[in-house]
Parts: structure tokens; C-alpha cells; sequence
């Protein structure tokens, strides 16, 4: 008998401790007035380099309006949870921006698998969700507009690549995928590319990316006599894959996604190995006011382009709830084609941007990562690539289309 | 605040099951398995898969879940019969990496990495949000009640004491004349089956699932939930399990109140709360929260 009521007391403390950590979250929920917009960057796991420079855009920007007098003269607070790069812990971290912080937006779902995950929660309690996914089928979802990406699909993103290499003679590429969202639907639109340019695809491996060794996929690829390849995968493979092709010296084009090969490729790999390595990337717009003054703010630091994005993001929320003079998930789903299309004055900054709006004029934000217009899917239309090639142990500028 | 509550509950619901299964095939029975999220995806593929392509009925895709999680622990149990320790840990840590794979790679049957979007849910799109979460509050919990009754009842029948003994020593049961394998084979095939079930309604509440989903790190957590719970006990099970979802979402809010941390910082606190109270609690408490009360320990 005693030792129920020990266990009894103690499931009593444990519910205790429960109820009281979880009213501390009340408390903040209660203050009210300000409005709030929810950040679910990764933090930690395998986006955790990305994540925290992407909050970082965001919370510059919303000092920024703070600043100028908020929407509509309320603050705008920003409230950050770690998606841990895994969907997961990315649902749990939006029922809380959702549920208990009554965030108007979701804004820097990096991962694709985070962001479908997180999506029916949005749309169903008319949330606006910002990310910088690139699977196709997300903006396929049935979303009620309430997505906006401004990351290309990498349906897009493929297609440009295969007209660049096209352009630059390649005839033969091999592709060489992780498995990835983007895998299969890469393959197909090189297959329909090249077949149309005259040229031809001349192998197709899918691998996982964990493995440390690839040497059955680089015998393939000597074997199979091409001139180029498609180097699809991530980071840490991809360092792996530079190498044995050295090793096995493989002597055509190398290409690969700007992400997938970066300054730490350079540490990690000498310089004869990364030589001529070509990548590319959907590229902020360098030349912008809006990339400039994000760099400014960095500290002119390397910016990289998921950072661009989320910047775009809080400007096009708070420009969008600024127009419809309310800060709700809908207003901004409904307002955000208004302010970033368009005949409107052209504005960069969200200063300007607050300061027209208020004036009643018709405003058309340009942003770092690009003219951020969308269609109907709430894609992003009109990106600048960006193809730059390893020389000694930096990338230069090749072309910017 | 109340709707997350409700969600953050019926996570711990989810959690609770799971610990209940693996408490039949290992806190019972003494088998290591670390591939118990390999069971919960298999039930979440299987159910959302015969739901919105076969166009089953939900109640029977859970009820598919769970048998196909069944009859996959029952093989498994076949397979490892003759392992113990760390190489039976090892085998089951790779069937589910073997179910993740197959998940990521057999794009025509489950739609790889992109997962399958869509499964739907009881009155899904009808009723609230709100309202959604709590039917599935009480979906999920009831699931809990009704595993929890069975598998008590089971542990304290003449089969859950078969089971201990193994767990004891599986030469001096097979000594005494029972049919070892055939134990086990039975511990597994229900620890399975309420491990697809788990599975199967997590699937049908998250309305999205990926094999990314069924990554290592939930295996840990449940085996910390029933760790922190106390190994043997069904109702350790289950308040581990909660006491697991309060520990990760309650350092949320705590961490959120300590002034100057960045929210970098926070991530990284809450992760580092997080193991510290799990050691703490295996230091200081090693039996778990509420132990298991066993003949040979009284």
C-alpha cells in the first residue's frame, strides 16, 4: 500500500512540474499586443548551418520595422523554435508558435520534409507559411494559397542547368543523385532535356548519402565515357565523390549545387582536386539595394542564399499586413501579391516600404533573393542563377543569368 | 495554449504506446530491440498507404498496421531467435534502417523521400482543428487504456511470468520445460503490434509522413521514456512517456525565460537539458520513475 501512494505522488509531481513549465508559456502568450511571427529555422541537425544566420535576416528586418513604427504602430515580435531538422520535432515546434505564441506567419522551413509536414497545421488555422523548400510537390499541396516559396522547384532549377551545360558542349552527362526529393524528378527533366538538345544522358545512379566510400559509382562513371557530370547530392558526399574522381581521373566537366560544395570543400580537399569544379545556385540578386543592405547588416559577411530568402520573407509579412491594416495569417496570404508585383513604386527595404503603404500609395517589393513575384501555386517566378567555377581555392564568378 | 496542450498530449499518447509495446519485448522479455521505430513506421506506411491508395476504411488500415507490424516482429523474432545482448541491439537498429531505406528508395510504392502527403483523419476537414485534436485525444488515449489493460493483465498472468524467467535466464526456462522460442516469438509479435498501431495513428494525426520520420532519434526517446518510466513496468510505460514529452517541451518555455539567450543558444540548452536530466535520472534513479514490482525482487 505504501508504495502506491509513492508512486501516486510522484505522478502527481510530475504533472505538477508539467502544469507549471507550461505556464510559464501562458504568461508570454498573455502580454497581447504585439504581433507575432514564428521562426522555424534548423537550429540543430543537419540544416543547423544554415538556421541561425536565416533567424538572424529575419530579426534584422523586424528591428528594422520596429524601428519605422511597427504595422500600423504595433511592435512585431519575433519568436523562434528549432525545427531540429526533422519533421518531427518541426510539427511539435509549430503547434507551439501556433497554439501558444498565435503567430500570424511561419516563416524559414528549410528542409522539405519539415515543411510538408508543417503545412496542413498552417493552412487548416490560416497561417501564412514562408519557406525555402525545394521539392516540387510541396507547393502542390492543396494550401489555400497559404504557402510562398522563394525557393525555384528544383524541376526549374534542373532545367536551367541542363540549357547552361547544353550551351557549354556537354553531350554525355552522367547524373549522380542522392536520394532526395529531387532525385527522380532531376533525372526526368535531364532525360527530356538533353534527348531534345541532341545530347543524352549517359548514366543514372541514385545513392545514399551516408556511405564514406563511392567507388562502384566512379567506376561507373569512367566507364560509361562521359564528358560531363551532375554531381546531385549533398555537402558531405559530394566532398567524397571530388575526390575519388580525382583519384580515378575522371577528366570531363564536374557540376554541382552551390550548397553541395562551399569554402569548407576548399578545407577539406586540395586545391588539383576541386580545380574547375563548377556549381551554380539560384543567386540572391547581388546587385539589389535589399541584398546589399542585408550583407551590410551581416557585417558584409558571405551571405548565403537561404539568408536572402528569409529576409524577403519578414519584409513581404509585414509589407502584406501593413496593406491590409491587419496582422492575421489570411491578410497576409491575401496581401502579399499586392505588395510584391506589380505597378507599385519599387522598394527594397521595409522602411520605405511602411512609410508608402502608410502614405496609401501602391508599392512593389524587389528583395535580396530576387523580384520575389509568385504565381498562382504561390512559387516564385523570375530567379537570377548564378554559375561559378573552383580556381585555387575560391570560386569565381562565371556568369550570372 | 489549450489546443497545444491537447496536441502536446496526444504526442505523449503516441509516445506512451510505444513504450508499452517495447516494454512487452524488452522490459518483459529481456530483448534488446532498437528497431522499434522499423515497427512504427512499418504500421504508418502500411496503414497510409491501404487508406489513401487502396481507399480502406481507416479503422482497418490501423488494424492492417498493426498486423503487418506483427507479422514483421514475429519473422524478426525467428531471425534473431539464437541473439543476445549487443548483437541482437545491432540487428534490430538495422531492420528499421532496412525499413527507412526501402521507404526512401521503393519510390513507386511509398513516394520516397517526399513522402506521402494527404493520409486523412477522422473527420479531418469537417470539424475544427480544434475539435480534430481532441477526437484524436481520445482516439489516442483510448488506444493507450486499452493496451495498457491487456498488456497488464498479460504481465501478471502465467505468460508474462514465462516471459520474466526468459528475461531471467532463458536456459533455466527452457530447463523448466517451456518452449523458449515460441515465448518470444509471442513477446515480439505483440510488442510489434502495438508498435504499429502507435505507428498506424500517428500516421492519420500527422496527415504527412516521410521516412525521415522514422529516424533513429525516436527509437532513443522511447527507450529513454521507458527507461525514465522504470523497464518492466506498463504504468512506468506510460508515465515515462509523459514525463519524456514534458521534458522536451516544457525546456521550451524554461529555456525561453533564462534573459540574454539567444534562441541558437536556447536550441542548444534545451538539448543539453535534456540528456542532463535523462543521466541525473538514470544516476540517481536507475529503477525508474515507478519500478516494477516482480516476485524475484519482493
Amino acid at each position: 500500500m505504501t508504495t502506491f501512494s509513492l508512486n501516486r505522488r510522484a505522478a502527481l509531481l510530475g504533472t505538477a512540474g508539467a502544469l507549471s513549465s507550461f505556464a510559464i508559456g501562458g504568461k508570454l502568450a498573455a502580454q497581447g499586443a504585439p504581433i507575432t511571427f514564428g521562426v522555424l529555422p534548423p537550429l540543430t541537425g543537419a540544416g543547423g548551418p544554415y538556421g541561425p544566420a536565416m533567424l538572424r535576416a529575419v530579426q534584422g528586418v523586424v528591428e528594422e520595422a520596429n524601428a519605422a513604427g511597427g504595422i500600423r504602430g504595433r511592435q512585431i515580435r519575433v519568436v523562434a523554435e528549432d525545427d531540429q531538422t526533422n519533421p518531427d520535432a518541426a510539427v511539435r515546434g509549430a503547434r507551439k508558435l501556433i497554439d501558444v505564441d498565435r503567430a500570424a506567419c511561419i516563416i524559414g522551413t528549410w528542409a522539405s520534409a519539415s515543411t510538408t509536414a508543417v503545412a496542413p497545421l498552417c493552412w487548416e488555422n490560416r497561417v501564412s507559411l514562408f519557406t525555402v523548400s525545394g521539392a516540387d510537390s510541396i507547393t502542390l499541396l492543396p494550401h489555400q494559397g497559404y504557402i510562398f516559396r522563394t525557393q525555384p522547384n528544383s524541376r526549374l532549377q534542373i532545367s536551367t542547368a541542363c540549357d547552361y551545360l547544353m550551351a557549354k558542349g556537354a553531350r554525355r552527362v552522367f547524373h549522380l543523385a542522392a536520394q532526395s526529393p529531387f532525385a527522380a524528378s532531376s533525372q526526368e527533366v535531364m532525360v527530356e532535356k538533353f534527348r531534345a538538345g541532341g545530347g543524352a544522358v549517359s548514366g543514372y545512379i541514385v545513392y545514399e548519402r551516408d556511405k564514406t566510400a563511392f567507388r562502384s559509382e566512379v567506376d561507373q562513371i569512367m566507364r560509361s565515357r562521359s564528358d560531363t557530370v551532375m554531381l546531385n547530392g549533398y555537402l558531405p558526399d559530394v566532398t567524397i565523390l571530388l575526390r575519388e574522381l580525382f583519384r580515378a581521373g575522371f577528366e570531363g566537366r564536374r557540376f554541382t549545387f552551390a550548397y553541395a560544395a562551399n569554402a569548407t570543400t576548399f578545407q577539406s580537399l586540395p586545391n588539383e582536386v576541386t580545380n574547375g569544379l563548377i556549381t551554380f545556385q539560384p543567386s540572391p540578386d547581388l546587385d539589389s539595394g535589399a541584398f546589399n543592405r542585408l550583407k551590410n547588416r551581416f557585417g558584409n559577411v558571405e551571405v548565403d542564399p537561404y539568408s536572402a530568402q528569409t529576409n524577403d520573407h519578414a519584409t513581404l509579412a509585414i509589407l502584406a499586413a501593413a496593406q491590409a491594416g491587419e496582422a492575421t495569417g489570411t491578410a497576409i496570404r491575401d496581401n502579399v501579391r499586392k505588395i510584391s508585383q506589380g505597378d507599385g513604386e519599387k522598394v527594397d527595404n521595409v522602411t520605405d516600404g511602411l512609410r508608402l503603404i502608410a502614405a496609401g500609395r501602391a508599392v512593389n517589393f524587389e528583395g535580396a533573393s530576387g523580384p520575389v513575384s509568385f504565381d498562382d501555386r504561390g512559387d516564385i517566378q523570375g530567379t537570377k542563377f548564378r554559375y561559378e567555377v573552383a580556381e585555387n581555392g575560391r570560386f569565381r564568378l562565371l556568369e550570372l543569368v | 495554449m489549450e489546443a497545444y496542450l491537447v496536441a502536446m498530449l496526444v504526442f505523449a499518447g503516441f509516445y506512451a504506446l510505444m513504450a508499452l509495446g517495447l516494454n512487452v519485448i524488452w522490459g518483459l522479455t529481456g530483448m534488446v530491440n532498437l528497431g522499434l521505430v522499423g515497427f512504427f513506421g512499418l504500421g504508418a506506411y502500411a496503414s497510409a498507404l491501404l487508406t489513401t491508395k487502396a481507399g480502406l476504411p481507416m479503422p482497418l488500415g490501423w488494424l492492417s498496421g498493426a498486423t503487418i507490424a506483427a507479422i514483421a516482429g514475429g519473422i524478426m523474432a525467428l531471425i534473431v531467435a539464437r541473439l543476445r545482448g549487443d548483437y541482437l541491439a545491432i540487428v534490430t537498429l538495422g531492420f528499421a534502417e532496412v525499413i527507412r531505406l526501402v521507404a526512401s528508395n521503393e519510390i513507386w510504392l511509398t513516394n520516397g523521400t517526399d513522402g506521402i502527403s494527404g493520409i486523412p483523419g477522422p473527420w479531418r476537414g469537417y470539424v475544427s482543428p480544434q475539435q480534430f485534436n481532441l477526437i484524436f485525444l481520445g482516439i489516442v488515449w483510448t488506444a493507450v487504456a486499452v493496451g495498457f489493460y491487456f498488456l497488464s493483465r498479460a504481465s501478471h498472468s502465467p505468460f508474462g511470468r514465462v516471459l520474466r524467467a526468459i528475461r531471467e535466464d532463458e536456459d533455466i526456462a527452457a530447463v523448466a520445460g517451456k518452449p523458449v522460442l515460441w515465448f518470444k516469438v509471442r513477446a515480439f509479435v505483440t510488442g510489434a503490434a502495438v508498435l504499429g498501431a502507435a505507428g498506424a495513428l500517428y500516421a492519420h494525426y500527422n496527415a504527412f509522413i516521410a521516412p525521415e520520420s522514422f529516424a533513429p532519434l525516436l527509437t532513443i526517446y522511447i527507450v529513454l521514456a521507458l527507461t525514465a518510466g522504470g523497464v518492466g513496468s506498463m504504468r512506468g510505460a506510460i508515465v515515462g512517456a509523459i514525463f519524456l514529452i514534458t521534458l522536451i517541451e516544457g525546456t521550451r518555455f524554461i529555456a525561453a525565460e533564462i534573459p540574454g539567450v539567444t534562441p541558437v543558444q536556447k536550441a542548444a540548452l534545451r538539448e543539453g537539458a535534456i540528456a542532463l536530466t535523462l543521466i541525473l535520472l538514470l544516476r540517481f534513479r536507475p529503477q525508474g520513475l515507478i519500478p516494477e514490482k516482480t516476485r524475484t525482487k519482493a
